[in-house]
Order: structure tokens, then sequence, then C-alpha cells
């Protein structure tokens, strides 16, 4: 069984942040104390309340915009999650892969967890942690509506067809089949890490226009990389200890 | 919307003008993206780059206030090109119709003939236009004289074809700061759909009322529709995305000054009978025009019935408020005379004008001329707590206000219509939270205690107030918050037979609900509450609350759910759909027929009229029966002319000698600064996804004050660099009216735009904020914001005027 | 390093617990069935139409029923031939529009050049704006205008709103602001 998967077409996100609200709506989080930083962005990035978040970039060239940029950016839910490898060696139980879905939850064993190392080893730079509880949070696929046999909040609510959720082959089979047709009219959209990942993003310019951790790097700037948090796992584990 | 919101997946060609979708209408987007990825183009013309044109395949930024400018280059396009839909104008509009050889527009003047001075605005003459030329020459049974050929020089064509003749690319592209080539890309892909199997379609909102010249950019815009043939089509039409979830059901209800329910005039004193009011009913001497309100008698005897049971309507009629003849009691009107101090009482109900109305700091001042004001709303908000507003103090405000809280929409039952006219019955959740009450019950106990008053001590004129109808609004023995019957109301407005009845052989016995509007009678013997609504609740129910998916093959083809809700008018999903089949019934686009006339009867919709092909002409609201190109009723003209927003930055337009529209409404106490250089700039106001109207329930509400928590200024990076201005720096925008403070956004998705030779720059500001909540919200953009209107319907200038900007 | 069904159970019960239920609040030792069971698992529900935009999406309302009596979650109507499940941010945050400690619970009145408001009854209020309505209606009332034609209106009482009540509430209302005399009738559409 290959689990469960979503598919982000982000030529029909429109940014009305359903998505973004819907999961704080599920997860009974609360908002977070904004201020307009000369951004349609708000939260300005994902934190242990905010698991989705709409990021909005504009491209520009010449001066002149050229499109303006929806990311409905998440945890990726990785195929081998490395913040779940990484977490094991501290605690086997703060980080869970459910076998049937394949969705990577983070419990409230958490704290028990090197947050930097966590981060670092996520090529998406995806977990945020609290600093009141030492907890870290991030996506959790909803994933007591999925084994209720209901999609996820961000997919329900999604109006556009953006958001897609399902069966891992079938959101692969839909991503491969709308990446032809959006190849018409922008011919350098690709899909981000199509099979490391359940959660297959079809970026449709330079995935790294939506944001600098779109897709797995070996150059992700300011953050550890993909290598260097392997490395530090398997090679140094107690210096870092 | 002539169409609905599923129908947009039906289009070819979809133009986002005036209207911003994908943020303030954000499921629409779900049919415009399905109809793009079944091949459509998607066109957004807009003065900054939004969310909608980052979907869109075509882009062209405007200079906000020029989009006659731009439409009327489009309907020259359009004929110099031959690609209007030939069949369709000639059948069904009044392009062939011979208008009256004394009509004249003085193209050096750019005005109509028939004007009257009355007095001058800044750079311009002020006057209303006597109409008597804007008519037709007809033949001796009085209908209008045709020359299908359209060659007639002063047929309506041949006039529409010689006014727009000026609105060259040209000039357009210098008015409206759009570039040619942008212009010819939006007009070549919309004019591809004149194709008789194509469909275009307009998606407008506030973005074109919202001017001096509001009606007429909606006219511009059905010209266009009919000369493609676009309108009655699935897939086309003119679709006006209205702004609040029930503002279609609130208008349809007439709480307007200028029409009752069902779209019907109010009485006007010059009309002191039913028999006068009668005489006015539209008439027609074609035999092939439906004229739909020839039966308007009907309906008015109908409501009086539902209003006042016990009375004949001849009686009833007296109990009406009559204006006098020519008043105008709109929107800026009625602030303005209550900022003279005519009122003694107000009611502010579910509204927030301290914040929503143009030149708010005006709205402020007036509500302290009040003796006393109800404010019914669910959250604090600017307009009832206006005596403790910024530099009020409450020791100098005499208003007694009281502040009622309501049930929110999930607490309680009943319908609201959507754009699409889909009437949609919802049930309650939870009960009111703590001491809330529904409105329904806040009016009918204000009421029964008016009432209660009148018949304990009399009083003016007392006989309407104690003969209202109050058994078909509230639960008999029941007392409040528990009276309010949401059923008994939609029955009543549905209407039923007031004693037994027999039409064309069938006996309805009293009470009966009357199964559609065709039965209603002009002798008592029906209520309707309103006409529009007859069929909603029937002898077979609540057609509002119905969940039935079912469709025929036809219908599911174009996304049609006859058996969902209910839509008036008599459940009709596409206005004017005879005009998407040929004379003989056949539909212009086999592919995505909507009605088609099948071994002796219509299938599909119900269309408008069941009479077989080419019995009637389509359009059956119109006397005439036809679209209209020249369009006699308004206030400004009979074909949509450029003018400026009446505060614009320029002493002159390319198009004629009149810099504004002439006839707009404007108060001669208040401040306006056309050409003025202390405000160099183009304001406009507009909407974010986030937030709704005056923010009164999205700024308390977390989630949505997260994802959007302050007043922002849209500025180019060229602005920016002359007033020094970074990007989140603190602004003040002010104009003549007032200041705010707001965010800076410095963002190339606004551009300068080059307008006769000058660069001009625009500051955008949304307006959902206000000084209540947050306190580091900003306040309302509407203190900008100037008390002007458009002539036609009064609604308030607040998308183009002139502001200054600079760094706090 | 998967983890086997049973075992993942087990576990999973406090992991959704915290993730899905607790929220910052969260609850160590939640029962392992009360965690696999949705919060709307026990609710009321019932449908409804968005209150804000004019499209007119389709709601499924979810009303608990066994203590609060209060709305526990909305979500779109995936039934609703418009909306097919789908909300903007507005829609998806109507639960907490609704279920708000900032809304008004209680009449408030503030007197005449008075600086705060205060809590009052519904009935004494209801019937001082009974008396007012009366007052002005009373003082204002015109037969007839200046032209001698019958007008039977007051000018002394304005009246706006509301798009957003019902349509039934708005007839119901235009019939009453009409009984009362008033001809200065506005309301959203006109702005």
């Amino acid at each position: 069984m290959d689990g469960k998967g979503f598919f982000i077409d982000l030529t029909r996100c429109t940014a009305c942040r359903g998505c973004q609200v819907a999961c704080k709506q599920w997860h009974n989080h609360p908002a977070e104390d904004t201020r307009n930083w000369g951004s349609f962005q708000n939260p300005p990035d994902l934190s242990y309340v905010t698991y989705k978040l709409v990021r909005m970039e504009e491209y520009v060239e010449n001066g002149q915009v050229k499109d303006w940029l929806f990311f409905p950016d998440q945890c990726r839910h990785c195929i081998q999650p490395p913040c779940k490898m990484v977490g094991d060696m501290d605690d086997e139980r703060a980080i869970l892969q459910d076998f049937d879905t394949g969705a990577v939850l983070f419990t409230e064993r958490t704290n028990n967890l090197f947050f930097d190392e966590i981060l670092a080893s996520c090529p998406y730079d995806i977990p945020r942690l609290d600093e009141a509880t030492n907890l870290q949070g991030k996506c959790d696929m909803c994933f007591d509506r999925v084994i209720n046999d209901k999609l996820p909040a961000c997919v329900l609510v999604c109006p556009t067809g953006a958001m897609n959720f399902g069966d891992l082959d079938e959101m692969r089979q839909m991503a491969d089949e709308r990446l032809e047709v959006v190849k018409e009219e922008f011919p350098n959209a690709v899909l981000g890490d199509p099979n490391a990942l359940r959660v297959i993003v079809l970026f449709h310019r330079e995935p790294t226009r939506f944001h600098h951790a779109a897709v797995a790097s070996l150059h992700g700037p300011g953050r550890f990389t993909r290598k260097q948090a392997f490395a530090k796992m398997f090679g140094n584990r107690k210096a870092l200890i | 919307m002539t169409n609905h919101y599923n129908d947009l997946m039906n289009s070819d060609c979809i133009l986002m003008m005036g209207a911003n979708p994908a943020e303030n209408h954000p499921i629409s987007m779900k049919w415009v993206l399905k109809a793009k990825e079944r091949g459509a183009t998607l066109i957004t013309v807009d003065p900054r780059y939004t969310r909608s044109a980052a979907k869109s395949h075509i882009y062209a930024p405007m200079r906000s206030g020029t989009d006659i400018a731009i439409l009327g280059g489009m309907i020259k396009y359009i004929l110099d090109n031959d690609l209007y839909f030939r069949d369709y104008v000639v059948n069904y509009t009044n392009a062939p119709q011979l208008v009256n050889p004394d009509y004249r527009f003085d193209e050096e003047q750019g005005l109509f003939s028939g004007f009257e001075k009355v007095g001058e605005m800044p750079f311009a003459d002020f006057g209303f236009y006597d109409k008597t030329t804007w008519t037709f020459q007809k033949d001796a049974d009085g209908i209008a004289l045709r020359d299908e050929t359209l060659q007639d020089p002063n047929c309506v064509f041949q006039l529409m074809k010689k006014h727009y003749e000026r609105y060259t690319l040209e000039r357009v592209s210098d008015t409206a700061g759009t570039s040619v080539e942008d212009l010819e890309a939006v007009y070549s892909a919309f004019a591809a759909t004149g194709a008789p199997d194509k469909a275009g379609t307009s998606m407008y909102a506030m973005g074109w009322t919202q001017h001096t010249s509001g009606v007429q950019n909606i006219r511009s815009m059905a010209m266009i529709q009919l000369l493609l043939g676009n309108v009655g089509q699935p897939g086309g039409g003119v679709n006006a995305l209205r702004g609040t979830s029930n503002v279609q059901g609130s208008t349809d209800q007439a709480l307007l000054f200028h029409i009752i329910p069902g779209y019907m005039p109010t009485p006007r004193a010059n009309l002191a009978s039913l028999q006068d009011y009668n005489a006015t009913t539209p008439s027609s001497p074609d035999p092939k025009s439906a004229n739909w309100w020839q039966n308007r008698p009907k309906y008015i005897a109908s409501l009086l019935k539902a209003m006042y049971p016990d009375q004949d309507p001849e009686e009833s009629y007296n109990y009406m408020p009559k204006l006098d003849v020519g008043q105008n009691a709109s929107w800026l009107v009625l602030f303005d005379q209550m900022h003279n101090g005519k009122f003694k009482g107000f009611f502010s109900w579910g509204m927030n004008p301290a914040t929503s109305g143009s030149n708010a700091n005006k709205n402020r001042e007036a509500l302290a001329q009040l003796d006393w004001m109800v404010c019914v709303n669910p959250f604090d908000n600017e307009t009832a707590s206006f005596w403790k507003g910024p530099g009020v103090d409450p020791g100098n405000v005499k208003t007694e206000v009281f502040f009622l809280p309501p049930a929110l929409f999930a607490e309680k039952e009943g319908a609201v219509t959507n754009s699409g006219r889909w009437a949609q019955w919802r049930y309650q959740g939870p009960k009111p939270l703590g001491q809330c009450a529904r409105d329904g019950d806040i009016m009918l106990e204000i009421f029964r205690r008016v009432r209660t008053l009148y018949e304990e001590e009399g009083g003016a004129f007392p006989d309407p107030i104690l003969n209202l109808n109050q058994k078909d609004m509230a639960k008999e023995g029941a007392t409040f918050p528990n009276r309010y019957d949401p059923h008994k109301v939609a029955k009543v407005m549905n209407g039923y037979f007031t004693r037994d009845t027999t039409i064309n052989g069938t006996t309805y016995s009293a009470g009966t609900q009357v199964p559609s509007f065709p039965s209603l009678q002009d002798d008592g013997s029906t209520c309707s509450g309103n006409w529009l609504f007859c069929g909603s609740y029937t002898e077979a129910g609540n057609m509002m609350a119905r969940r039935d998916k079912t469709q025929t093959e036809m219908q599911s083809n174009i996304g049609l759910f006859p058996n969902w809700s209910w839509a008036w008018p008599v459940n009709r999903r596409v206005l004017y759909n005879r005009a998407s089949v040929d004379p003989q019934g056949n539909p212009y686009n086999p592919e995505r027929a909507v009605i088609r006339w099948e071994n002796g009867q219509w299938v599909g919709d119900v269309p408008d009229g069941g009479w077989p092909p080419g019995e009637r002409h389509p359009f059956i609201m119109r006397p005439q029966g036809y679209g209209q190109f020249f369009g006699p009723g308004l206030a400004d003209g009979p074909f949509p002319e450029h003018y400026e927003a009446l505060e614009c930055p320029y002493e002159e337009q390319p198009f004629s000698a009149q810099l504004h529209n002439p006839t707009a409404l404007h108060f001669e106490a208040d401040k306006e600064a056309a050409c003025d250089p202390r405000y160099p700039f183009v304001g406009t106001t507009y909407r974010v996804c986030e937030h709704w109207q005056t923010g009164l329930m999205t700024r308390w509400t977390p989630w949505l004050l997260e994802a959007m928590p302050q007043q922002f200024a849209e500025i180019d990076p060229e602005l920016a660099r002359l007033r020094e201005i970074n990007n989140g720096d603190m602004v003040i925008v002010e104009s003549v009216r007032g200041q705010i403070e707001a965010v800076a956004m410095v963002t190339p998705r606004v551009q300068p735009f080059t307008v006769m030779g000058q660069t001009l720059h625009m500051v955008g500001l949304p307006w959902h904020y206000g000084w209540v909540y947050p306190e580091y919200g900003g306040d309302s953009a509407n203190l900008l914001t100037p008390s002007v209107g458009d002539p036609n319907t009064g609604i308030p200038e607040t998308k183009a005027f002139m502001v200054n900007i600079r760094k706090k | 390093m998967k983890l086997g069904r049973r075992e993942f159970i087990k576990l999973s019960a406090t992991a959704t617990a915290v993730t899905a239920f607790a929220g910052l609040g969260f609850n160590m030792q939640p029962s392992t069935a009360k965690a696999r069971l949705l919060k709307t698992h026990w609710a009321k529900e019932t449908t409804s139409i968005c209150a804000f935009c004019s499209v007119g999406c389709g709601l499924l309302v979810h009303t608990d029923t066994s203590g609060s009596g209060r709305v526990i979650n909305i979500e779109g109507d995936p039934e609703h031939p418009i909306n097919e499940g789908s909300l903007c941010a507005k829609g998806a945050a109507l639960a907490q529009t609704l279920e708000n400690e900032n809304r008004i619970t209680t009449v408030k009145y503030r007197a005449p050049n008075t600086d705060q408001w205060v809590d009052a009854p519904w009935s004494w209020a209801l019937q001082r704006i009974a008396q007012r309505v009366k007052e002005a209606r009373d003082e204002t009332f015109e037969e007839s205008n200046g032209d001698g034609q019958v007008v039977n209106r007051t000018e002394g009482i304005a009246h706006i709103g509301s798009a957003e009540i019902d349509n039934e509430e708005n007839w119901c209302l235009q019939a009453i602001m009409r009984s009362f005399g008033l001809v200065y009738i506005e309301h959203q559409a006109r702005i």
C-alpha cells in the first residue's frame, strides 16, 4: 500500500487563503498577533500554530510584474522523513509515521528532541517550535479526518482544485497529467521532488521564486543542508549532543 | 446576474473589469478556472495587478474612472471590424429603430440634445436633460420604425457608430493610460465571442458602480454584449457580483427609497390613487412585445393585499408613503439631510455608515445631529460608538443610542438570495448567543409596541400601523423573542388566494398558495408580498429549501440545477434566454443550449415566457421587447460618454469640452478637489479576500485579522521614491475631506500611468478598517472619499478621487 | 522504522490529541477511543449559506449537542453545487465570527451626552424605542405636501439596512418602516 498523498497545483491557486484559515479552524489554533509588513502575506512565516501558510511572491522582470506567485506551503510528508530519522535517535515515539497513510506526525514527545536538529533535517523549512512548551509542530495531514474518510480541511476548502488529496499513486498520476497540460503555457513547469514526497507540488515557474525552500536543495540559504544534516545524524552524533 | 455562478464555466472569454473576483467573490473562481481549463480566455482590466490578474491570460492596467473610454473603444473596434452578431443585432435589439431626427450629440461640447444648465461645478457645467428628443420615429400604430439594413443615418446602429467614431485606440490609450497593444489584445479576445456559437461574459462589481458614470459603465458593457449576441447565452450575460450575502434579496424586498418590493416604483405625490398609479403602467402597441410590466397592476394590488389584508387595495394604496415628484431620498441625500438636522430618529440596521459611507466624517458629524439612533449589529463598530470617536467629546453629543444585539446567520432560519438570484433556505444551528435576538423578532417587537401606543393613545394617521398584516409575520400567542415566523412570511411573500378564485377553469380556495405569478390578480383576490417570489413557497412546499441535484442531460451539460433551491423569476436560471435561440427556436450554440424548441415545447431552462419561437421579442421586460443600444431612460444620455471623475487631475479631457458628467449628484456645501495641486494622486478604494465590507465582522475574527491586520496603501515604486517612502513605512494619506494613516505597500503590481503625456500615480486603499478595533488597524479609507454620485443611482464615487501621500 | 498498526494506534491516540484536538492546551491523557472520533461526531449538523459575499456557498454547521449547544465547526457543504465543499478565508473562519467573545450579547444604551454604554433590558429598550418612534412620527407626519398632494409620510425618521438579514426579515422590515410612513429607506445596495 502506497498510502496517501497531496497534489498541489499552483497554477490553480488564487491565494484566497481558505486553506490557511481552515487549517487553523480544524486544529483550533489561535491567530498570531501580526502587523502589515508591506505584503499581502501574513503571518510572515509558518509557526507552531500556523501549519499552513499561503506564501505570496511577486515575479518581477524589468520593473514589471509578470506574475504573482501563490504557494500554499506545508509539510511534504516525506516518504523517508529525515525529521523522523533524526528524531528517532533521541526518542522513537516523538515523531511517528502512520503505516496506512504515511502521515508524518509530531507528538507531545517532540519536547524530547532538539529542535535545531529537526529543523535542519528538513529540506523544506517546515517544523516550528513552541518556545513555551518546547513542543514542535507542523501539518498532521488532518490525520483524524483522514482516518475517518474525510478530506484534510485544506483540501475540502480549496475552491479551485489547487489542493488535492487521495491515494499517493492517484496523486502522482494526476500530477504527471496536469504537468503535461501546464507545460503548454509554462514550459519550465516542474513537480517538486515528486518521488520523495507525499505532497507533490506543481510549480509553473522556477520553484525558488515561490520560496527558497520550495524544493530540496544542497544550497539552502541560512540552514543546514540535507547533506550536512545527514552527516551530522550519522557522523557527528556525539559531538552534537 | 443575468446568469449564475456555475454558468461561468460555459464561457469562452471572461472579462473581469470593475470586479476582482479572486479577492471579493473567491469561490466564483472555481467556475472561472473551470472555463479556463476548457479553453476560455481570461482577461483582467484593473488599475492594480490583483489576485484575479494573476490567473488571467491578459492583464491590462487602466486608470480608474476611464471604463467608458475603454469600452467605447471596444464598441468601435467591434463595429469597425464587423465582428458583431448581425442576426442577433437585427432581430433582438433596437439597433434598426429610427431615432427622432431632432436628437443630437454635440461632439465638441460632449452634451446630448436637451441639456438645461442649472449651475456650475469646478471646470464644468451642471444641469439636467430634457429628454423629449431621445425618442423614436413611430408608425401610425405607435410602433417604432425600423431599417433592418441598418443603413438609415438616423437608425440607432448608425448613430451608435457615429457616437463611438471618436473612441480611437490612440485617444482611449491617451485617456486610460492603457497601451494600444493591451487594448487591442483585450478587444480582439473579447470580440471573438461575437461568433454565434461563442459566448463571452462580464463579471463586474463596485469597480463599475462606484463612479459618477456608474450606470453608463455598465450600459457600455451591456451594449457590447448585445453587439456580440452574448445576452441570454450560457457563458454570457452581464453579471453583477453583488457585495453581500443577501444584498440581492434586500434589493428585491426594496429597502430602497425609489422602489417597493418587486422593482415597482415608489408611489409619488402626483399619483393620488391606485388608479393614477396604474395609469403609469408600461404599455406597448406592438403585439409581438410581451411587455411583461403590463401586469404591474396585479402585482401592486397583491403587494397591498399582503401588507394590508383587510383593506381593498384602493384604500391601502393611501397608506403607502409618497415621495414628492422628483424627490431623491437616496443614501447621499439621506446623510446630507441628516447633517442638516432633518431627522430626529434613525435606524442603522446591520450597517456601519460611519465607515462604509463615502465622506465618512460627514456621516459621523451627521449622527450627532440625531435625537436618537437604533443600531443593530453583532459587534461594536464606528457607527454605534460614534459619540466617543476620534476628536469627539461625548459631552457634546446629544444622540441617544440603542445598540441591539442580533442573532447571526446560523442562529436562525430563513432565505438569502445570491447574485445568481438563487433564494436559498438556511436552518438554525445553535440558539442565538446570550441575549441576542433574531432581527425578525427585534423589528416585530418594536412594531408591536408602536402599534400598541397608537391603539392606546391615538396619533398621526394611525391607520397604516393599525392595519399592517401581523398574522403573516408572527406566531399567534407567542412573545418576544419567539414571535417571528419566517415560514409564514415566506408564504405571504409568495402569496395566497384571499378568497375562492377560479382562473382558467381551475378553482383555488381561499388560503391556497398561489402557484406562480401569472395567477396573481388585480382585484384583491390574491396577495403576494413580492411577485418575483411568487412560486418560491407553493402548495408543494418550500421551493427555496430544495436540495435535489436531478438534471436532464441538457441541463447537466451547462451546469443548470433547476431542482436545487429556487431562482427568481419562476425558477429561471438564465435571464433573456429566448435570445439564445434563433427566431425558429434553434440554439445559436447547439453545443451549449440553454433552451430549445422540441416537439412543440421548450426544454432546458424555464424560457422567458412560454410562447412558441418568434411569437414574442425576447427582452420581455422592455416595453418594446428589444435589447437597447439607444437607452432613452437614463439621466445622463442615451449613449454612454466618457467624462472624468468629479475629482480628477486634469482640467480638460480628450473626448469633449465637458470635463465631468454634467448631471452627477453632488452637494454644494461639500468639498471636492478637482485639479488641485495639493492632491496630485488618484485615490481608489477596494476590498481584500480576508475582510468583508467595513470589517465589522471580520476585524473581530482573529484568523482574518491575522491575515490582513492593518490599513495599507498600495503605491508604485516610482511614487515611493518621489516621496521617500519605503515598503512598510507608516504614511499619511489625505484628501480635501480627511486623512488616515496606513502602512505603505510599495509594489510593482501598481504602475504609474501615462495620461495625455503626463505621469500619474495612484494610491490604492482597502476600506475595511475603523478606529474601534483593532487599535493599530487605522481608520476608514472613506474618510477620504467624496460625497458625489451617479445621477441615476446615487451610488458614490469611491473608486476615483484625489489624494496626497506622505511619510509619517 | 515504521510502526505496526497496533502499536501505532496506541501511540497515535496521544498524537492526534495533541495536534488535532487540544490545540495549545494539550491534554496528556485522552482516551484512545475519543481521539479516533472526529470532534463533529456527536454534533448536530445543519445546512446554511455563507454570510459574507453573494456567491451563496453552502455550509455545514456542526453544533455541540452534549454541553454548550454552541458551534464547534463550520465547513463547506460538499453537496452544494456552487462551492462543492470549498470556502474562502472568510467562509472558513465563520465559526470564529459566530462563537466570538467580542460579540455584543446584551442590549447597550447610551444616554445623551454621557460617555459610556450601560446594559439595558430588552423590554425597557424596545419600549423606549417605540415611544421615540411615535413621538418623532407624530411631530413630523405630513398628510400632504406643499402642493396640497396627499403624501402620508414622515421625514423625521430615516432607516438604512440591511443586506445582512434574511429575505423574510427584509420584507417585514420594509413593510414596518413604510407603515410608519418613512420614505428615507436605504441600504448597502446604494453604496
